[in-house]
C-alpha cells in the first residue's frame, strides 16, 4: 500500500496521522448520514391565504361572507345526498366479511366468502381462460329470487372436466344457491351455500356465499335499488 | 382632544371587526373548497381515503359512502433534508386530491392456477380445486408501510407497539432498515415522497388497511376549518 501511495505520488501519512484523519472522514460521514432522511413534527394546521384577493373593507367583506355562507350551505346540502341513505351492504372480500349497514351503523357483520382469485384455464377445445375475482366498486341490487336455480355456466363443467351440455334444461342446478339470491349485475350475486364451514375464505367464483341465517336478514333489509360497495 | 380620543376609540372596534371578518371569510372559502372536492370525490368511481385529524379518523370511501374507519392514534408531518438542510417543498399539498395511491412494499399476490382436464380423458374424478389460504396466513404486513401517491405525498402507516412487541434485535433490524430506506427517500428524486404524513393505527387497524387496500385509491386531508393554526394532534408515539 504505502509502495502504491508512492507510486501516485501521495506523500505517505504516518500511521498516527492516518488515524486521526480516518476517525474524522468516519466521524463526518456519520454526521451527513444522520443529517439526512426526513424530518418529522407534530402535524400542524397550516392557514392558507385566502384566494383571489381580500377586500379590504368591512362592507365587502361582509358581502363576500354572505355569499360564501349561501355556497357553503348549498354545498354541504349536495354533500349530504351523496352518502347512502338507509340500508346499503358494504362488503370486505379481503377478510370475507358482509356489513349491512344503516346510515352509517353497522347492523349485521355476517361471514362470507368472496372471489378465490383462481385462474382456470380450459385444457382442449376453445382454450378459454376464467379468473375468479369477485369486481371492486358501487353496485346495486338489480334483482332477487327466492329459492333462485342455477343456470351453471361453461366453466362449471370445464372445472369438473364434464362436457358442456347442449340441452339448456341440463345446465340447472336446483338448491345450491341457497334459499336467495340477490343480483348485482354481469352474473354476480349475493346468495347462499352449501358449504357453510368454507365461509370465511375466499372460494367462490366471484359471487358472495352468506350462510342461510345471515342470508335471510340481509334479504329482509335489501330490497331492489339498495347500494354494494366491494373492496 | 376629547373628540380626538373619541375618533381614536371609534377606529379600534371597526379594525378589529375588519378582522374578524377577514378570518370568516378565510375560513369560509376553505370550508367551501373542502366540500368541492368531496363532492369531486364522491362523483368518481374510484375509491378514496379521507383523512380528518380534527376527528382522528382515517376512513376508506366509494361514492360518498363510508366504508371502513381507521381511528388514528398519532399523526406527524415529516419532510426530506439532506446533509442537515431542509428540502421543504413550498407547494400546497393539504386540500388537494392525491390520486393513485399504491402501496409500498405491494402486497404479495399468488393466484392458483388450474388447467382443466377435458372431458372423457381421466377415469377418476378430478379433485376439487384447493381452498385457497386467508390473507392472514399468506403473508405477514410489514412493520412499516407507505401508500405512495403521484406528485410527491406518500403516507407512512406505522402500527402502534409493533416495535415495542418485537424483539430488540428486531427492533434494530427494523430501525436501520428504515433509516437507510428514508436516506434514500430523501436524496432521491424530487417528486418522490416530498411530504410525508406519518399516521400512526392500531396494529390490527394497519393490517387491515394493507391488505384491504384497492388499487390506485385517491387521498384527501381535510382541515380543521373551525380550528386555528397550531398542533392538531398528540406526535406519533415514540417506539420503545
Amino acid at each position: 500500500m504505502a509502495r502504491l501511495l508512492r507510486r501516485l505520488g501521495v506523500i505517505p501519512l504516518d500511521r498516527r496521522t492516518s488515524l486521526i484523519a480516518g476517525t474524522v472522514a468516519g466521524l463526518l460521514l456519520v454526521a451527513m448520514w444522520a443529517g439526512t432522511g426526513y424530518r418529522y413534527g407534530p402535524y400542524v394546521e397550516a392557514v392558507a391565504a385566502p384566494s383571489g384577493g381580500t377586500p379590504s373593507s368591512e362592507r365587502e367583506l361582509k358581502t363576500l361572507a354572505t355569499r360564501l355562507r349561501a355556497r357553503e350551505r348549498q354545498l354541504v346540502s349536495r354533500h349530504k345526498a351523496t352518502a347512502p341513505r338507509g340500508v346499503f351492504i358494504v362488503i370486505d372480500q379481503t377478510h370475507n366479511r358482509l356489513y349491512l349497514k344503516r346510515d352509517d351503523e353497522i347492523v349485521l357483520e355476517a361471514v362470507c366468502s368472496a372471489g378465490s382469485g383462481m385462474v382456470l384455464n380450459e385444457a382442449s377445445g376453445k382454450k378459454r381462460q376464467w379468473v375468479f375475482d369477485t369486481p371492486r366498486g358501487s353496485f346495486e341490487v338489480l334483482s332477487r329470487a327466492e329459492n333462485p336455480v342455477w343456470r351453471k355456466p361453461d366453466w362449471a363443467f370445464v372445472e369438473e372436466s364434464q362436457p358442456i351440455p347442449k340441452n339448456p334444461a341440463d345446465r340447472l342446478d336446483y338448491g345450491s344457491l341457497g334459499e336467495y339470491a340477490l343480483y348485482f349485475g354481469n352474473g354476480y350475486m349475493i346468495h347462499g351455500t352449501l358449504y357453510e364451514r368454507l365461509l370465511g375464505r375466499a372460494v367462490s367464483h366471484g359471487c358472495i356465499r352468506v350462510g342461510r341465517d345471515d342470508l335471510r336478514k340481509v334479504w329482509a333489509a335489501a330490497k331492489p335499488g339498495t347500494h354494494i360497495y366491494i373492496y | 382632544m376629547l373628540v380626538l380620543a373619541c375618533g381614536g376609540c371609534a377606529r379600534r372596534p371597526a379594525a378589529s371587526a375588519t378582522g374578524g371578518a377577514s378570518t370568516e371569510v378565510a375560513r369560509l372559502q376553505r370550508s367551501t373548497v373542502q366540500l368541492e372536492r368531496q363532492l369531486e370525490l364522491a362523483g368518481g368511481k374510484e375509491f378514496y381515503l379521507l383523512l380528518d385529524p380534527a376527528a382522528s379518523e382515517l376512513t376508506l370511501m366509494l361514492r360518498g359512502a363510508g366504508l371502513r374507519h381507521f381511528p388514528v392514534i398519532g399523526l406527524e408531518i415529516g419532510y426530506p433534508r439532506v446533509l442537515w438542510v431542509g428540502r421543504r417543498d413550498p407547494r400546497t399539498w393539504q386540500e388537494m386530491i392525491w390520486s393513485k395511491g399504491e402501496l409500498d412494499p405491494p402486497r404479495p399476490t399468488d393466484r392458483i392456477v388450474i388447467t382443466a382436464e377435458a372431458p372423457g380423458k381421466g377415469e377418476e374424478e378430478p379433485e376439487p380445486p384447493p381452498i385457497p389460504p386467508v390473507a392472514e396466513e399468506l403473508y405477514r404486513v410489514p412493520p412499516r408501510f407507505h401508500i405512495r401517491f403521484s406528485g410527491g405525498l406518500s403516507v407512512e402507516i406505522r402500527p402502534r407497539e409493533t416495535d415495542g412487541n418485537a424483539g430488540r434485535f428486531a427492533r434494530l433490524r427494523a430501525w436501520w432498515g428504515a433509516r437507510w430506506g428514508d436516506v434514500a427517500a430523501a436524496l432521491g428524486s424530487s417528486d418522490h415522497d416530498v411530504v410525508r404524513l406519518r399516521v400512526v393505527l392500531k396494529p390490527k387497524d394497519a393490517e387491515s388497511l394493507y391488505r384491504s387496500l384497492p388499487p390506485s385509491v385517491r387521498l384527501l386531508v381535510l382541515s380543521g376549518a373551525e380550528q386555528g393554526p397550531g398542533p392538531l394532534f398528540p406526535a406519533a408515539p415514540a417506539a420503545r
